[in-house]
């Protein structure tokens, strides 16, 4: 392999991760708009969800890539892509069960107003009224 | 005098461009955390926050040549994760569980 290959590899490398990175910003700001918009707290969990998903664990797979194929950060570039890879499964694994947990405490401690409510089936099987 | 080659200074204004559209998100989710009307809401936004902040970390490392940032954000994304646990514990059984 000589070094004309390794600079393709690493400028397919990079191409990649910013796709990604890009992916990322993008589904950031929609999200930080959309938190803005949405009416309740229970539809604000979707925002959540592409905040943390779409915008902190693909732009860290990005930069890993990013980091994989830039030979000018010296050898520290496979500690930044391996601490970025561990942070996205971390978010990964965490995000959702932290998101559960919290969605489920202000379902069942009513600190939240269920406003506009069209329909809440876990309080009808319980026997209670609509919403 | 050292020359920048063309994989770096690309690399370089293509994170400080996606820097900057970071910081926007940031202050929009700023708006709704000092705005959200109960507790819930305000857990949301940090933990949108936090993890954006993470990944904005790892992205920062590379712009700075500063290996030292990649622990801070695992370690964010830990206290993230025990922020949630315990407020959905303390709404649940309004103790925390020491």
């Amino acid at each position: 392999m000589n070094s004309m290959d390794v600079e393709l590899i690493n400028w397919i490398l990079v191409v990649i991760g910013q796709i990604l990175v890009a992916i990322g910003v993008l589904c950031d700001l929609i999200a930080a708009i959309l938190m803005i918009r949405f009416p309740n707290f229970y539809i604000r969990l979707h925002a959540l969800t592409i905040g943390s998903i779409g915008g902190a664990i693909i732009p860290a797979i990005g930069a890993a890539l990013i980091a994989f194929g830039s030979p000018f950060l010296g050898m520290f570039r496979w500690f930044v892509a391996g601490g970025a890879l561990v942070t996205a499964l971390f978010i990964f694994i965490l995000g959702g069960a932290g998101a559960h947990a919290i969605a489920r405490a202000a379902y069942k401690s009513k600190v939240v107003a269920y406003q506009p409510c069209y329909v809440n089936q876990l309080a009808e099987d319980r026997g209670g009224d609509k919403c | 005098m050292k020359t920048l080659n063309f994989l770096e200074s690309w690399v370089t204004n293509f994170l400080t461009i996606a820097m900057f559209f970071y910081l926007a998100s940031f202050l929009l989710y700023l708006v709704r955390l000092f705005k959200g009307p109960t507790i819930p809401d305000m857990v949301l936004v940090i933990d949108a926050l936090g993890y954006d902040l993470a990944a904005f970390l790892i992205i920062l490392s590379i712009i700075l040549r500063s290996p030292i940032l990649i622990p801070c954000a695992i370690v964010l994304t830990l206290w993230i994760y025990a922020l949630d646990i315990y407020v959905a514990k303390y709404l649940e059984a309004k103790e925390m569980g020491e």
